[in-house]
């Protein structure tokens, strides 16, 4: 069963562009292009998709259409997945995006959409309920921080924060151990221990480390 | 393409641009895309071998700058315009963007058929 996409995009070329990229691609059915709110939420209501593709700013007012048909979608259909664009890192769109949960969102630069490999992998792991944060995204949330005190992210050791905050770049295990002069089983001990402590023993890996990720920059301001 | 259309020759390094820009080209009354390049050299060596009469041009560019090819452009081909495309708000733009001969600067998400008509009609003619 091919991916049932929405496309919703008020730029004209970036529009056409990703248009252009999808129907190339057997697995993803591009089922509705919008040019606005009114016009995504719409489609969202008819074309039955699996996934939106969404910018954030469109008319009419140019603000945060993208997350507000976001919750929308989750109320109308909560297993359709969101591929968010946006122009700019910016961390409160990011954080608003993701508060009520993490399952079937992603955040991308709008340059991503320019890497067909990158947007498609985004559009098939929102598909089955999976998180995609863009490590640019990562970066500017980590670097805009001051640290609060009463969070779970306390219980942490020194050591593993400095973990945590080298996942909060997008690192993987392997640039971690060597950032930090550690085996990489080291690293995944260390990694194992802050999901313990932060209650997230269940979920998928790379789930979890997108939650730990997110409760580590929720703290900042 | 009419004998009529203006012949573009749109320059950005990803393939995802061009490959925008040529949708919006094949919407647009009267404009035929001939052909495209990947670099600022390389546009140089097209405009030479195509004549186009509009240069789509990125500003980000492997090797020499959408602007510095601007500049060899407009002094080898007077009556190639060059229209600077990019992702740079306008306070941003470097200052060399302003004198290097280009007919002006656009947004790449205010790139569509109605505003390419209407730079198009309202330009310094050129040459």
């Amino acid at each position: 069963m091919p991916i049932r996409v929405v496309l919703a995009e008020d730029s004209y070329l970036v529009r056409e562009g990703v248009r252009r990229l999808l129907e190339t691609e057997p697995d993803i059915d591009l089922v509705a292009v919008c040019e606005d709110y009114d016009s995504l939420l719409s489609a969202i209501g008819s074309a039955e998709p699996d996934v939106v593709l969404t910018d954030i700013r469109m008319p009419p007012t140019g603000t945060d259409e993208g997350i507000r048909a976001a919750e929308r979608l989750r109320q109308a259909r909560p297993a359709a997945g969101v591929v968010l664009l946006s122009q700019y890192a910016d961390p409160a769109y990011a954080l608003g995006f993701l508060e009520h949960g993490t399952e079937g969102r992603a955040y991308l630069l709008k340059e991503r959409v320019s890497d067909l490999d990158q947007l498609l992998a985004a559009i098939r792991e929102v598909a089955r309920g999976g998180s995609v944060i863009d490590p640019k995204v990562v970066e500017t949330l980590v670097a805009a921080k001051s640290r609060a005190v009463a969070s779970p992210l306390a219980r942490l050791t020194p050591r593993e924060r400095e973990v945590l905050a080298l996942l909060a770049e997008g690192r993987s295990n392997a640039a971690v151990a060597e950032a930090l002069v550690l085996s990489e089983r080291a690293v995944e001990k260390h990694i194992n221990s802050i999901f313990a402590k932060l209650g997230l023993p269940e979920a998928r890996d790379a789930h979890r480390r997108v939650k730990a990720v997110l409760l580590f920059l929720a703290e900042q301001d | 393409m009419t004998s009529r259309s203006v012949p573009v020759l749109i320059v950005d390094d990803q393939a995802f641009f061009r490959s925008a820009a040529r949708a919006v080209l094949a919407v647009t009354p009267g404009f035929a895309a001939v052909g495209e390049a990947g670099s600022g050299e390389e546009a140089v060596t097209r405009t030479d071998e195509l004549a186009p009469a509009l240069v789509l041009m990125d500003i980000h560019l492997p090797g020499i700058s959408g602007i510095e090819a601007t500049r060899r452009i407009r002094a080898t081909h007077p009556g190639t315009a060059v229209l600077l495309l990019s992702t740079y708000r306008v306070e941003d733009l470097p200052a060399e963007a302003r004198d290097c001969g280009a007919i002006g600067y656009l947004h790449k998400e205010d790139f569509e058929p109605e505003v390419l008509e209407r730079i198009w009609a309202e330009r310094e003619p050129v040459s």
